[in-house]
């Protein structure tokens, strides 16, 4: 008895994995790439649908950072897929098809016959992911994980509500899924590549070096300069990595700690916190942070790619002035 | 400094030129990551299984660039799981998603564009609170904040649909919904002590010796996170105004 309900409970858990949702993705994608192949008034259809097949084929495959991670795809060998990507996308292979779009009249037709119901289906992805981080968080298990997997059963469930109130064909639904996914094309992949361009950034001690810049230049015993090279330094440095998350660990060891905690004495958690925020402003001006600033310009079709940057830029700076003013006063004060 | 150093910088110029030429993105961000690799010395392969064979493109005891790429690349999926929610959300726009999200918002008459940026960044503040991680772009800005803020501009400037709207005034439009996202979720998870950027600062503070509890970070996040709220207000009330002023010089 007691090892059934071992079994059962370790199918759930292969089930409801981070896994499981990267394979269910990795089969919208083929599905996605098969309806690029068959868009027969598309002369790059060939090329378009193959993007589309390997990203698919690395979301079920490729191997995860679980312990009890089941993919089978080595490393290396992602790695020379998502070359091989790139180079489809650079030699413009990629691109958008048809779709057999409905009119903005048959929109407003179906608008007013569905009414309300037509948020169902949107408003089950975002409850979906609550449900599952309140599940996971219940169960004492990672929450960010639990909001990945119920983001991934929340897109599940949002296809069925919307087939079931449209009453329309899966393939349809899937060729418009296809045309938003084609709208924002290789930008997809985007947030991956940097990420990995991170990854060799670390390895090549690239931090280093601009820890290293920053602690030459400075004068040791300025508070309000080492304040302003300190903020300055981790949004620099998040600008170039796209990420304050990669930038904070580098910058608190070369500079904030050994420049300001300690010959002032002062509160680490209190100056901690704010160096991270003056990255995030950073990342508000970066295009390398591609998953918070292009990927919603694509998302949204704007014309600018750089548009959600400019909007943001006037805030972040402000903002990260600020960042420099208050850690001064706080250090002064407190 | 060292020149060699030095030399490794280039992948950093490698994407400043690049986006600043609008080459594509990809092929920028990959050519830097192969440079920087090589600029630093690092091999193009792992020393194991298939490539111990080859001395060229190994280094003994050294992660490969193409190796790191791959993993880096696979461990990043989560960013871009949304491709997941892009289905239901095609099929409910042609039935009608941002038509009946337009009308919804018309019906209150106190709905400006920059009041619903401001409601949708506290929403996202307090989902940072409750300790909530989410991307928002994908399953509220696209697919309802969008519409709806159409629908409130439409409602300012009496006009009957969006293709009436000014095409400038829906790029800033488009570019306000995604920076209210980005402001509320920035600065609003910095309020809960479950979430990555407090475990992170935690962390990093603890391997240089300094024992800081959570709940100190998350209070001293809190003047950051007021300010951030403040200051989008103002941003956001700015860009009602210019609204109306446009809407006022059409008329």
């Amino acid at each position: 008895m007691t090892q059934l309900a071992s079994t059962l409970l370790s199918i759930i858990s292969r089930v409801f994995s981070l896994d499981a949702v990267y394979v269910i993705t990795g089969i919208v994608l083929w599905i996605l790439s098969l309806l690029s192949f068959r868009d027969r008034i598309n002369p790059r259809r060939v090329r378009t649908g193959l993007f589309w097949l390997i990203l698919g084929a690395i979301f079920a495959f490729a191997r995860s950072t679980a312990p009890d991670a089941t993919g089978v795809l080595p490393n290396w060998l992602t790695g020379l897929l998502v070359l091989f990507m790139v180079a489809i996308d650079g030699t413009g292979g990629v691109s958008r098809g048809h779709y057999n779009e409905s009119t903005k009249e048959e929109q407003i037709i179906h608008a007013r016959r569905l009414g309300g119901r037509i948020f169902l289906p949107v408003l089950a992805i975002p409850i979906v992911t609550f449900l599952f981080a309140i599940a996971f968080r219940i169960l004492k298990l990672d929450v960010n994980r639990g909001a990945l997997v119920g983001l991934g059963f929340g897109g599940l469930c949002a296809m069925a509500t919307c087939l079931w109130i449209t009453r329309d064909r899966f393939e349809t639904m899937m060729q418009e899924g296809r045309r938003l996914n084609d709208a924002m094309g290789a930008v997809n992949i985007l947030p991956q590549l940097l990420a990995s361009l991170g990854v060799i950034f670390t390895a090549a001690k690239v931090g280093d070096l601009i820890a290293g810049g920053i602690y030459k230049i400075i004068p040791a015993d300025n508070l309000f300069l080492l304040v302003l090279a300190n903020c300055l330094g981790m949004a620099m440095f998040t600008i170039v990595m796209g990420n304050s998350f990669a930038a904070f660990p580098v910058i608190a060891t070369g500079v904030l700690a050994p420049l300001i905690i300690q010959p002032f004495g002062v509160r680490p958690e209190m100056v901690a916190i704010i160096t991270l925020t003056a990255g995030s402003s950073g990342t508000l001006m970066t295009p390398m942070a591609a998953n918070f600033n292009i990927v919603p310009a694509a998302l949204l079709n704007m014309r600018d790619q750089y548009g959600v940057i400019k909007f943001q830029l006037p805030y972040a700076l402000t903002l990260w002035s600020l960042h420099v003013i208050l850690m001064w006063l706080m250090i002064k004060l407190f | 400094m060292h020149p060699a150093d030095l030399f490794k910088l280039i992948g950093i110029a490698i994407v400043i030129v690049g986006l600043a030429l609008r080459l594509r993105t990809t092929l920028v961000v990959v050519t830097a990551g192969l440079v920087t690799g090589l600029a630093a010395g690092l091999p193009l392969f792992s020393g194991d299984r298939v490539f111990e064979a080859l001395p060229f493109l190994t280094k003994p005891g050294q992660e490969g660039i193409i190796n790191m790429l791959g993993k880096a690349f696979a461990d990043n999926r989560l960013m871009t799981l949304f491709i997941i929610t892009l289905p239901a959300i095609g099929l409910a726009e042609r039935y009608g998603l941002q038509e009946q999200s337009a009308s919804l918002i018309r019906r209150f008459a106190a709905a400006t564009v920059g009041r619903l940026q401001i409601v949708y960044q506290l929403f996202r503040v307090l989902t940072g609170i409750v300790g909530i991680r989410l991307n928002g772009h994908p399953s509220f800005v696209r697919p309802l904040i969008f519409p709806m803020s159409v629908g409130a501009a439409e409602g300012v400037l009496h006009a009957s649909s969006a293709e009436e709207l000014p095409t400038d005034m829906v790029e800033e439009i488009k570019a306000a919904n995604a920076a209210s996202e980005n402001y509320g979720n920035f600065y609003g998870q910095n309020l809960s002590a479950v979430q990555p950027g407090i475990l992170l600062v935690f962390g990093v503070m603890a391997g240089l010796g300094y024992a800081v509890s959570v709940w100190s970070l998350v209070m001293f996040a809190i003047p950051i996170a007021t300010i951030s709220v403040v200051l989008a207000a103002v941003q956001f009330w700015l860009l009602d105004r210019n609204f109306q002023k446009s809407a006022a010089t059409t008329r």
